[in-house]
């Protein structure tokens, strides 16, 4: 074999060893937790975590990068403040309290590799996320396997608790809770009878607007127009035309802030001025960032009020507008909250999985900022009996609503 | 009667100037396209990047509009320029498909750079304009419809004057029409390329700039989303016909805006690549030119290198697939198998990729919409009719074979980069009809509780044994496709890749031999989503997405066109970048960009080389 014949022989084998070796040093590698300061490395496996003082880890799937990347930053501003507040105060049981966030960019192929990861790291005790159902949902399987808790704080995909099983939850509220709301709301507190409605095509959205639907015929109202939109879509003026031609008495948004306020902006640009009713995910800075004052007097079926005269609640809004120079957003409380909800389990069970997975359902009226207090079905995995906040905008803020109508056109 | 006429006028101007839009994007790949005949995947990512460079301008340091466009047309031009000089003149000699990549890298790097200097979140662009509305009998029209139109309209009379009547232009027009003859009369062909790069990329950051305005945000994201729509404006004018260009562009905003009218929002994308579809099968020269031929374009023999591949010894094949059983014995870490049992399922799509694109020479970017079919064929199977996984899977490659055949078809008559796009399109119909064919798909709730692949009672549920069902899978897959290469059957493929008119001339009938290569193709990438769905047990219309197409295409041509060992090679490497890269978050898709484009300009062949 000549020499050139046996440099390309061995060429394969030995870029196959060099991957594997990276793929291997990749896993050993220390996790830079976003923090900022280097997560230790896998502590030798000593059985009695117990004891120990080594920090207590939690373990986030969810997107820093790629379509989603608004989402994990919001998360992240909330994780650190309330991470930053616990271990400032001592810690839980003695211990600090961290994260470990993994950039999943909400796509399965890589929240399941981060299942298998945090399965297998056994300094996690309990996992959240992902931000997707899609991401979520196909990790779910895995998580329950390895007797991980998967708590999912933004999934309200009805089917999100039982795509795992007893080791998947959630506080997030259901399109089965959320959306007959909305529909009371709009028909017989507001008085509108025929509505329009933007959504915006995914699971959410899908499933919000036939129950709204469902139910607001219920009400003996109507929507005359349904125009589904694509979490792509900016251009709403071709649907808006639609819209006018029905000539609805109000215009309900199944949306996200950006697309919302985007749909809110080229609804008054066309001059149609019926009242505006959103759904709680509208509720960020951001729709009154990016809408201006065309989302003005929007009233939304929030699940969040940063008016909310509650202490707890004006003490976190003040810190986070200390911290991050902007209101905190529904997705950053959310991630806020449900660090303090796992402060409560550890505290509650231990810092082990099992503790984690054992202490749940016997959480009762944990308090909490978006849900006022927290207590879970155990059958559902679901939190029992949401709030809403009815919410208006007001001068470029989220205000509570004061109880007036909308006046005639 | 008089509300539909509004209605009619006002979806007519909407309609216009979203196609104004489209225009000027499809403008700069129409020209990158005649002087390079490259396909510049990167024309989104710079439209994106003019327009945070317009709204920077004009929000943070209030500068007026006219500057702002000044600004956006130095920093474009100058990224054109730094790209073609840095990253696509040294493949000038390599194959054509190597640029081709190397833009996607370009993509990749500009979209993740845009992302950490200003952060993800979508930002708001306030109006500069003044906020003033013509009242045309009924039909509005605002300030910037107008500052649209104006652009649209200013930009294709300067480039119309620019090409026709400066001594540069005509340049570009005859380094257009014969390279070569150019370079011999003393064009500097590479001065004209880079300029092409700086007009291309200066008008698609004014297209930018001007959404940004429209919708009063800009989002990183919006590269991709945008950057489509262009490309399928350029087909529908013709490749490298600027006049068709600008047209297709006004036609398809029409198209979308009539079809969100009839039908609603949901189905704008679906309209737009239905019509791409219509018009290349009916007119594949563009809806603009006479000649039903397609034109002279470089084919795939040249298209496609023709170097040595790197030989393997067969045994080398062997014991790296038995290394591949033995790993879990050794390495038990799920974390390390779960990457490679993903590597598996991907590089199955690679190689049903590879086996078309590579031995068959019809590019292929829509294995996503393939993958999906078999996905949700043994999802339904399973879970409606509650037939086993065995069976299902079976189910699944056929049903995707039979799809692969059925849906690619119209594609059969076109070449090339035509068949590119078309593909593309394909793939982005099935997801959209998931979408939106409820009833069967449930929509985007998805398919939830899908049971794990399992064989005859037994169940793959732990990292080990669905690394090892995976595994099996792809070296069943494998197997069957090393068979037909080494078949009379592959020699086909290769002649119909090599010159398909000769290939006729011996009376190979091209039309069933291209739907063998796609029924083997599509028959694959299905079993590899039939297999994936299980695993994940949850599947929905974003669970395979355009992504996988380019990324599956990626790993092919970074492996090697046609071979099938490269095709594993890069779907492990590219499965394993990212996660290698983990450590550093925000930045970790910069790098994989930045590796890819390094590893194009040292290896354009691909690491292992055509076969």
């Amino acid at each position: 074999m000549s020499v050139k014949h046996f440099k390309h022989a061995i060429f394969l084998p030995v870029s196959a060893v060099a991957l594997l070796a990276l793929l291997l040093a990749a896993c050993a590698a220390p996790t830079v937790s976003p923090g900022g300061a280097p997560a230790a490395v896998a502590p030798t496996p000593s059985a009695q975590a117990q004891v120990s003082t080594d920090p207590i880890y939690i373990g986030v799937s969810g997107p820093l990068t790629g379509d989603r990347a608004q989402y994990g930053a919001q998360w992240k501003k909330g994780f650190d403040m309330a991470l930053q507040e616990i271990n400032a105060a001592g810690g839980v049981l003695g211990r600090k309290l961290e994260y470990i966030f993994e950039d999943s960019q909400s796509d399965p192929k890589q929240s399941v590799v981060i299942a298998q990861k945090f399965v297998a790291d056994p300094r996690i005790i309990v996992e959240l996320g992902d931000f997707s159902s899609t991401a979520s949902m196909a990790a779910s399987q895995i998580y329950q396997r390895g007797g991980l808790v998967q708590f999912g704080f933004t999934n309200s995909h009805p089917d999100f608790t039982y795509a795992g099983g007893d080791y998947t939850w959630s506080t997030s509220i259901t399109q089965n809770q959320a959306s007959p709301a909305l529909a009371d709301f709009a028909v017989k507190t507001l008085e509108l009878k025929k509505l329009a409605v933007f959504q915006l095509n995914n699971d959410w959205g899908k499933s919000t607007n036939e129950l709204f639907t469902k139910r607001v015929q219920e009400l003996g109202a109507e929507v005359v127009t349904s125009q589904s939109y694509l979490d792509t879509e900016k251009d709403f003026r071709s649907a808006i035309t639609t819209v006018r031609d029905a000539n609805p008495d109000g215009i309900i948004l199944i949306s996200y802030q950006a697309d919302g306020a985007l749909i809110a902006q080229q609804l008054r640009q066309a001059g149609l001025n019926q009242p505006l009713v959103g759904s709680a995910s509208i509720q960020s800075p951001d729709y009154i960032k990016l809408g201006g004052n065309a989302v003005e007097g929007t009233y939304i079926l929030g699940e969040f009020n940063i008016q909310d005269p509650r202490p707890n609640v004006q003490a976190f809004v003040k810190a986070w507008k200390a911290k991050y120079n902007e209101d905190p957003d529904l997705f950053g409380t959310l991630a806020y909250d449900t660090v303090y909800l796992i402060k409560a389990a550890i505290e509650e069970g231990g810092a082990t999985r099992e503790g984690i997975h054992s202490a749940l359902p016997k959480l009762k009226d944990v308090p909490s900022i978006v849900y006022k207090k927290i207590t879970f079905d155990p059958n559902t995995r679901r939190s029992q009996d949401p709030q809403f906040n009815i919410l208006v905008v007001k001068d470029g803020q989220f205000a509570a609503w004061d109880g007036t109508k909308p006046t005639a056109q | 009667m008089d509300s539909l006429l509004r209605t009619l006028l006002d979806q007519t101007i909407n309609g216009l100037t979203v196609g104004n839009v489209y225009a000027l994007i499809a403008v700069g790949i129409a020209l990158i396209f005649g002087v390079g005949n490259l396909i510049n995947f990167a024309q989104g990512s710079i439209f994106m990047v003019g327009a945070y460079i317009g709204w920077a301008l004009v929000t943070r340091y209030q500068v007026p509009l006219i500057g702002a466009f000044l600004g956006v047309a130095v920093v474009c031009a100058a990224i054109g320029m730094l790209m073609e000089r840095f990253a696509l003149r040294p493949l000038e000699n390599s194959a054509r498909i190597a640029p081709l990549l190397a833009t996607i890298g370009i993509a990749f790097a500009l979209d993740q750079l845009v992302q950490i200097i200003f952060s993800p979140n979508p930002q708001s662009f306030p109006n500069p304009l003044p906020p003033f509305r013509l009242q045309l009998g009924g039909v509005t029209i605002g300030a910037i419809d107008l500052l649209i139109a104006f652009v649209g309209v200013g930009a294709a009379a300067s480039l119309f004057y620019f090409l026709r009547f400066t001594k540069l232009g005509w340049a570009i027009r005859a380094t257009a029409q014969d390279r070569e003859a150019a370079q011999q009369m003393g064009v500097d062909v590479n001065a004209v390329n880079q300029i092409t790069f700086a007009v291309a990329s200066m008008l698609g950051g004014f297209a930018g700039l001007l959404v940004g305005i429209y919708f009063q945000t800009v989002y990183p994201t919006m590269s991709f989303t945008w950057g489509i729509k262009g490309f399928a404006a350029v087909l529908l004018g013709g490749l490298g016909n600027v006049p068709g260009a600008i047209l297709g562009g006004l036609v398809l905003g029409l198209v979308e805006s009539y079809g969100v009218a009839l039908l609603g929002p949901s189905y704008r994308n679906l309209f737009a690549f239905v019509i791409l579809i219509a018009v290349l099968v009916w007119r594949p020269n563009g809806l603009f030119r006479r000649n039903r031929r397609t034109p002279p374009e470089p084919l795939t023999g040249t298209f496609i290198p023709n170097q040595k591949p790197v030989p393997i010894p067969r045994w080398t094949i062997v014991a790296l697939a038995l290394g591949a059983l033995a790993l879990p014995l050794i390495v038990t870490d799920p974390y390390l198998l779960q990457i490679l049992t993903n590597a598996w399922l991907l590089s199955m799509i690679a190689l049903s990729v590879s086996l078309a694109t590579g031995t068959a020479g019809q590019v292929s970017l829509g294995a996503a919409g393939y993958v999906a079919i078999g996905a949700y064929a043994s999802a339904l199977v399973t879970t409606r009719l509650g037939w086993s996984f065995e069976i299902s899977l079976l189910v699944a490659a056929f049903v995707s074979a039979v799809f692969g055949v059925l849906l690619t078809l119209p594609a059969f008559r076109l070449r090339a980069h035509y068949v590119a796009i078309a593909t593309l399109a394909i793939g982005e119909i099935v997801t959209l009809v998931i979408l939106n064919a409820a009833w069967l798909t449930n929509g985007p709730l998805g398919i939830t509780n899908i049971s794990p692949p399992s064989f005859l009672g037994w169940k793959a549920v732990t990292a080990r044994e669905v690394y090892w069902y995976a595994l099996i899978l792809l070296l069943l897959a494998a197997l069957l496709q090393w068979r037909l290469l080494a078949s009379p059957l592959g020699r086909t493929w290769r002649a119909i890749r090599e010159d398909d008119v000769a290939a006729q001339a011996y009376g190979i009938n091209l039309t069933r031999y291209k739907a063998l290569v796609f029924a083997v193709s599509a028959l694959i990438a299905g079993v590899s989503g039939a297999f994936t769905a299980h695993m994940y047990t949850f599947i929905n219309h974003e669970t395979f997405t355009a992504t996988t197409s380019i990324l599956a295409l990626t790993m092919v041509i970074l492996g090697g066109m046609g071979n099938m060992v490269g095709a594993v090679v890069g779907a492990v490497l590219l499965t394993a970048l990212p996660e290698v890269f983990r450590g550093f978050v925000e930045y970790r898709y910069l790098l994989y960009g930045l590796v890819l484009l390094i590893l194009i300009r040292f290896r354009p062949q691909g690491l292992l080389g055509t076969v």
